[in-house]
């Protein structure tokens, strides 16, 4: 990779460093805080029976089966929605944030008039948003193994790392939306808006699709599906997953690069 | 030995548009527009704010794409070879929007890798003759001093031709002169510099030749001298006897012609000879021509036909 390259990951990167800090910290403190409750949860068979008396396609929709394994506290409390969405929340963020946000803004400017193509700079800026959501998902998994181990929550590690790295991937897919409504139309806030609306869209297709027999299989079509279908706390995941939410993020990021290349840059 | 190809890029106009039409919707921003920059040369872009100036500029760097017309930029075609064209120009925009939590230094540093070259020495010459704190960051710089770390960019990129937008807008007045100062030792080292201004006076001290832009439409090219041959004057003419009114009439680019006793008070546009020699054959006491007023000149410019 060369200089001109580098900076143009480099320069967004700077922007992210502080936001990614901070979603990392906050997410950690979110898996401490949760995981703090865990004894209160172990073992306690009134919680159980609480939920063992509720219709178990509502206990499935809310995540809350199992709730008194480790496996099943953490995906009930924080990866069957919260985490995955806050994710999200972070990603297309800092991705709308980097593109249509700095165009808006007028800040683009300055770098277009450099020796550098429309494509370069906006692959630069996509390469920093996979490397700030690495560095989110760093600190929070870091937190969740420091606070798992302080309490005792025993839990196959690879599972929560598989769990961790589906989480990024989804994440990383709907900025990948982000990415390629920002390439194409100069306007953060419909990126945002947009790239969050089908994130949570596509929880309420998995929660809710199931409790009806009719939309029960067309549960398939939401990402979130594809990421956690295979309840990856339990049982771990397969290799397709990963590919199944990387491939379509590489590719809406793509499109968004050569929508960046064919229009008029917006002078804020 | 050169290169057939760097003669040629060397025989070629800095920048040469023919028929740049850019529309935004129904918002016709600029309207055919047909231009010449020769290598070496400095020159001045006029235009009132809204005259399509910037337009024009932002599709010389293929930021914006033209609706329809040809560019050339150093003999290239802005989009086809834009990474080409960009590391042989400056660009000064008008609406500087620079990194707030950057210091004048790491901005400096960052366009450094971009644009492949650091020259140290140069850009500490350049901030001292700007009067600018490298070490500050943007958001605590006033406006003037944002334009004088983008001035900076624009002189230390070494580049074959600066495209400056409105470079001295907020600028005190010693800045402004060193700034013409830099323009006159870019020229001299070679460079083109393309100036747009929406004020003349910073314009025609240093240009070599001028377009004047309005509503989209160049009204005007030209030396500033033959614009200022364009320019109106006032004319008073004081006769031993009464006025050769006949003569006079007529009298080609003389306008608003008023007699009062012996005195003569009028409006001259264009060349003063044809004036001059029926002055001659009368008795003439005194008279005064006002030096033209190029800004009134550009103004009349501006406005005619709208």
């Amino acid at each position: 990779m060369n200089t001109r390259r580098v900076e143009l990951i480099l320069v967004p990167l700077g922007a992210l460093r502080r936001s990614s800090l901070i979603w990392g910290a906050v997410l950690a403190a979110f898996a401490g805080v949760t995981v703090a409750f865990w004894p209160a949860f172990e073992g306690s068979s009134a919680i159980s029976q609480a939920f063992d008396q509720m219709p178990s396609g509502l206990v499935q929709a809310l995540g809350m089966q199992d709730i008194g394994t480790p496996a099943g506290f953490l995906r009930g409390n924080l990866y069957d929605f919260l985490i995955p969405l806050l994710l999200i929340g972070a990603a297309v963020t800092m991705a709308s944030g980097q593109t249509a946000g700095e165009e808006d803004a007028g800040r683009l400017e300055l770098f277009l008039a450099q020796p550098v193509s429309r494509g370069a700079l906006f692959v630069g800026r996509v390469v920093a948003l996979v490397i700030a959501v690495a560095i989110v998902v760093a600190i929070m998994l870091a937190g969740q193994l420091a606070s798992d181990a302080a309490v005792g929550l025993e839990l196959p590690a690879s599972n929560l790392i598989a769990t961790v790295l589906l989480c990024a991937l989804l994440a990383l897919m709907h900025a990948g939306l982000a990415f390629t409504i920002a390439g194409w139309l100069p306007r953060p806030s419909v990126a945002l808006g947009a790239a969050i609306a089908v994130g949570v869209a596509g929880y309420l297709v998995v929660a809710l699709f199931p409790l009806n027999a009719t939309l029960a299989p067309w549960r398939h079509v939401s990402p979130w599906d594809w990421a956690f279908g295979g309840d990856p706390l339990v049982h771990g995941t397969d290799a397709w997953r990963y590919a199944a939410l990387a491939a379509p993020a590489i590719a809406l990021a793509g499109l968004g690069a050569f929508g960046f290349s064919r229009r008029d840059v917006r002078a804020g | 030995m050169t290169s057939p190809a760097a003669q040629r890029d060397r025989a070629a106009p800095a920048v040469r548009i023919e028929g740049l039409v850019k529309d935004y919707g129904a918002i016709h921003a600029v309207r055919g527009i047909d231009l010449e920059v020769r290598p070496g040369e400095v020159f001045g872009f006029l235009g009132p704010n809204g005259a399509g100036k910037t337009t024009t500029i932002r599709c010389l760097l293929d930021l914006l794409r033209p609706t329809a017309g040809r560019i050339e930029v150093l003999g290239l075609d802005p989009r086809r070879d834009g990474v080409a064209v960009r590391s042989r120009v400056a660009y000064l925009p008008g609406e500087l929007r620079l990194p707030e939590r950057w210091t004048g230094a790491e901005l400096v540093e960052s366009v450094g890798r971009l644009r492949g070259r650091s020259d140290g020495p140069r850009r500490d010459e350049l901030a001292e003759r700007l009067g600018l704190d490298l070490g500050r960051r943007m958001r605590d710089l006033s406006s003037g001093n944002r334009r004088k770390v983008a001035l900076l960019l624009a002189f230390l990129a070494d580049a074959d031709l600066l495209i400056l937008d409105e470079p001295t807008s907020g600028l005190d007045p010693l800045v402004q002169h060193e700034f013409l100062r830099l323009v006159r030792e870019a020229r001299e080292a070679g460079r083109t510099v393309f100036l747009s201004s929406h004020v003349l006076s910073e314009v025609q001290r240093v240009a070599d030749r001028v377009a004047v832009l309005r509503t989209g439409k160049v009204v005007a090219v030209g030396t500033v001298e033959e614009l200022r041959g364009r320019a109106r004057q006032r004319v008073e003419v004081w006769f031993a006897n009464d006025p050769p009114a006949s003569d006079l009439a007529g009298l080609p680019g003389l306008a608003e012609a008023s007699v009062d006793d012996h005195r003569l008070s009028a409006v001259l546009s264009g060349p003063i000879q044809p004036l001059l020699e029926v002055l001659a054959r009368h008795e003439v006491v005194s008279m005064l021509v006002e030096e033209p007023d190029l800004e009134d000149a550009f103004l009349d410019l501006y406005a005619e036909g709208s």
